[in-house]
């Protein structure tokens, strides 16, 4: 799964810091979504959405591995 | 949806407290032939003398609890370690601990495997003791090493 949530940031002017505080998760969660390391949960996914004010179809894209089994 | 069966942030440190304390008397109890007799006592048992074999049930013994000790300090303390929540406790933590969980039983019952098939007798029972710790010994390294490793892995990110 890709996300733009570091491009996202930036146009908010977020920290990653300011971000994991606004959507009640540590600050390494936030890097591991942005490096594409963990895939988050429906909810924190709607939450990081509304920080940014948009739909979470904008931030995250599902890859083509995404489909195949693990 | 929120039970997640974790003790609460304020016992982590206690916790270690106690595991510390219980390992550091378990290897004091390991070198010494004889541990103080001040901790022989009397104990209630339910069970003293081979299980199913004697009739040696439900009396008073008596007994020298230093190694009780020892076990309810590491297993108290080490269940409050491992299963105290973090300070900021979420979704990914959570998977890194169910991840540790799994390798820790792994472990586990690695050993006791090889300690089946290599180990006989008395050495038996000896490694049996030692890996009745190990599931908890092993999710706090691997557990914690996770945790330290994310951490390091994000300060270098902006």
């Amino acid at each position: 799964m890709k996300n733009n949530i570091k491009v996202e940031r930036a146009k908010k002017d977020l920290t990653q810091a300011e971000l994991a505080e606004r959507v009640q998760v540590s600050r390494q969660t936030i890097n591991a979504i942005e490096l594409g390391k963990y895939n988050l949960s429906t909810i924190l996914a709607l939450k990081i959405a509304a920080i940014f004010e948009t739909e979470v179809n904008c931030i995250f894209e599902l890859e083509k591995n995404d489909w195949e089994s693990k | 949806m929120k039970t997640n069966y974790l003790f609460s942030h304020r016992f982590k440190k206690t916790g270690w407290a106690l595991f510390g304390l219980g390992v550091l008397l378990g290897f004091f109890a390991l070198f010494v032939n004889e541990t103080p007799s001040f901790f022989d006592l009397k104990v209630f048992a339910i069970s003293s003398d081979g299980l199913f074999e004697s009739e040696d049930t439900f009396r008073i013994i008596k007994n020298n609890i230093f190694n009780e000790i020892v076990a309810v300090l590491i297993v108290i303390g080490g269940i409050l370690a491992a299963f105290s929540k973090e300070k900021n406790e979420d979704e990914f933590i959570a998977k890194i601990r169910l991840e540790s969980l799994v390798w820790a039983v792994y472990v586990n019952y690695g050993v006791l495997l090889f300690a089946v098939l290599f180990i006989y007798e008395f050495s038996f029972f000896s490694v049996m003791i030692f890996n009745m710790f190990t599931v908890l010994i092993f999710f706090l390294i691997r557990y914690n090493w996770m945790l330290r490793k994310l951490k390091r892995m994000t300060l270098d990110e902006k």
